[in-house]
């Protein structure tokens, strides 16, 4: 009979759970800070769970002094307006370009894609000139995040969109459907699992993006990355609610991972050739 | 139906608006990047005999002296790619092995490992930022260790490489599931064929899983590579505000503090280029090999 336990194995297990370990931990050690104050980050306890749980640090972080909740409200919007364009755009695109037939269409299909190679850091100072002027609203940030991840929402489209056979638009074009209805009411429900594939990707990309953020934003239209990382220069003092900012900005993605972890994993995937 | 398809109308209809905008926002802001970085100042002075600079900034960039950081900062970029490369892509591969040779807890582990990877890199940043100033140097006395002098990110020799850490730790998970999945979709018979050839453990994994992930492995290492050349977000973060130890850091301080605009388009383009060279070379390597690979197994037979 096999041993149920090699040494191998164990040695696996261990080194697995070391990793987990030094995985979790800044994360644990982001809450536990959230919920201590100052005194007590520096002082005897930097590592254990708090001796009183201060839930007023997310209180005072989300309100008066830190302001997270309109930065919070401000990338929400933002978020949500660029998955709505690039889902628009993106699907509209990869349907022109790849199930209509028209001379022409590889090398425009080539032509955006080829906007994947393009760091953002190339654009910077032109689009300083175009954005400049749309700083105190959303369109600022909005109008490049869409723009920037429209070849990534063709490319994960693509692979979904050809696969549909033709027989579909052909049924429609007999019951008398013009085309933009086939598009709309046949063809784009049944891509809404690659559509879903392509915001989750695009969804990390925008909330998490700084740059632009940073640049393109005024006070009032601020996002949760520029907002936080100013607080961490505004809080040198009060550590506690760094902390609870902290937490309040990672717990959308956090949350988002949970609900639909595999999900999330196969959006990254397809979207590793972005680089 | 076939005209249906073709109707220049609803392709200009579904075409048009995206190609426009994406076009005004990404393509022509790269063209107008490489323009001005030609031009000797921005704002031009038009008409006058010095508006072009033609390569001058390009020459500036890479002619070494004590003021200019650039080249230091592009050898500090390859340095991450050799890390990225050497350590931390190495280390995805070893447990997306131990995880693909179904170690207990697979999935339990492997959704946990890529929980790093949907963090905010600014969030990132801030935590090992904290944790350099509060908790390591602690860690470190404890053990007997000697902590860098002014802390972590205090010392101006060292400070580069801890500012690489975060992010290295950060997308480990993500490596670890691109190669995870190609381990998982090697057709079973291979596996089972090499069990019964006497193929185990570390022979297993070099002779048989690792090259027949190889596609996977060229998507991992042109990730890391054009990470490492676009690198800004966690050094920026944990680092001064000045600092110009990296390329992307370089070009930010030049364009935006010394507002020294067509220089730093210079950088910019230079960035585009690396980028450029080192995707293409990555191919022209991969697909040499493949193809050396298939003649050489078709003398054989």
């Amino acid at each position: 009979m096999k041993k149920k336990w090699s040494v191998g194995k164990v040695l696996t297990q261990l080194f697995l759970i070391i990793w987990l370990f030094l995985c979790l931990f800044p994360l644990y050690w982001m809450f536990t800070m959230s919920l201590k104050d100052t005194n007590e980050i520096f002082g005897p306890n930097p590592v254990g769970l708090p001796s009183q749980w201060l839930w007023g640090n997310y209180a005072s972080a989300w309100g008066s002094g830190g302001r997270i909740s309109n930065y919070m409200v401000n990338s929400v919007i933002d978020t949500f307006v660029s998955l709505a364009f690039t889902s628009l755009l993106g699907f509209m695109c990869a349907y022109g370009l790849l199930r209509m037939k028209w001379r022409g269409q590889k090398a425009v299909y080539t032509y955006i894609l080829l906007g994947m190679m393009i760091p953002m850091h190339a654009a910077l100072y032109p689009l300083t000139e175009i954005l400049m002027s749309l700083t105190k609203t959303h369109w600022a940030l909005i109008i490049p995040y869409v723009a920037f991840n429209i070849p990534i929402t063709i490319l994960i489209l693509s692979g979904f969109i050809t696969n549909i056979p033709y027989e579909m638009e052909e049924a429609a074009c007999i019951d008398g459907s013009g085309i933009y209805r086939t598009a709309f009411t046949i063809i784009l429900p049944m891509m809404v699992p690659a559509l879903i594939t392509a915001a989750i990707f695009v969804f990390l990309q925008v909330w998490n993006e700084l740059l632009l953020a940073s640049l393109f934003t005024t006070d009032n239209v601020r996002t949760l990355t520029v907002g936080i990382k100013q607080m961490s220069g505004q809080y040198q003092t009060d550590y506690g609610s760094m902390g609870a900012g902290l937490v309040i900005a990672t717990l959308p993605t956090l949350i988002l991972y949970m609900c639909m972890s595999s999900q999330v994993q196969k959006s990254l995937i397809a979207g590793a050739v972005k680089g | 139906m076939k005209r249906v398809l073709s109707n220049k109308w609803s392709i200009m209809v579904f075409v048009l608006p995206t190609v426009v905008f994406f076009t005004y926002i990404v393509i022509f802001p790269i063209f107008k990047t490489l323009w001005y970085s030609l031009l000797n100042e921005i704002p031009a002075k038009v008409g006058d005999a010095s508006y072009f600079s033609w390569l001058e900034h390009y020459i500036a960039m890479f002619t070494p002296g004590r003021r200019n950081p650039f080249p230091g900062a592009v050898v500090n970029s390859l340095l991450y790619a050799a890390l990225s490369i050497f350590v931390q892509l190495p280390f995805s591969m070893f447990i997306a092995l131990l995880l693909a040779n179904g170690a207990k807890g697979e999935s339990m582990y492997r959704n946990i490992f890529f929980i790093p990877v949907v963090i905010s890199s600014v969030v990132v940043s801030l935590l090992w930022g904290r944790l350099y100033k509060g908790l390591l140097p602690q860690i470190f006395e404890s053990l007997g260790w000697s902590v860098p002098k002014n802390g972590f990110l205090g010392n101006p020799q060292t400070k580069i490489w801890f500012s690489f850490i975060p992010s290295l730790w950060q997308y480990v998970g993500y490596h670890m599931l691109l190669m995870y999945g190609a381990l998982k979709s090697i057709p079973e018979d291979v596996i089972e064929a090499a069990t019964v050839d006497g193929a185990s453990g570390a022979k297993m994994a070099f002779r048989i899983q690792i090259p027949m992930i190889k596609p996977m492995l060229k998507v991992c290492l042109s990730f890391s590579l054009i990470g490492s050349f676009k690198l800004f977000d966690t050094p920026w973060v944990l680092l001064e505000r000045s600092n110009r130890d990296l390329p992307a850091l370089s070009m930010y301080v030049d364009m935006f503090s010394n507002h020294n605009y067509s220089y730093a388009s210079a950088q910019a383009i230079f960035i585009v280029l690396e980028c450029l060279v080192f995707t293409i070379l990555l191919n022209v390597v991969f697909s040499d090999r493949d193809e050396r690979n298939l003649r050489r197994r078709k003398e054989r037979v």
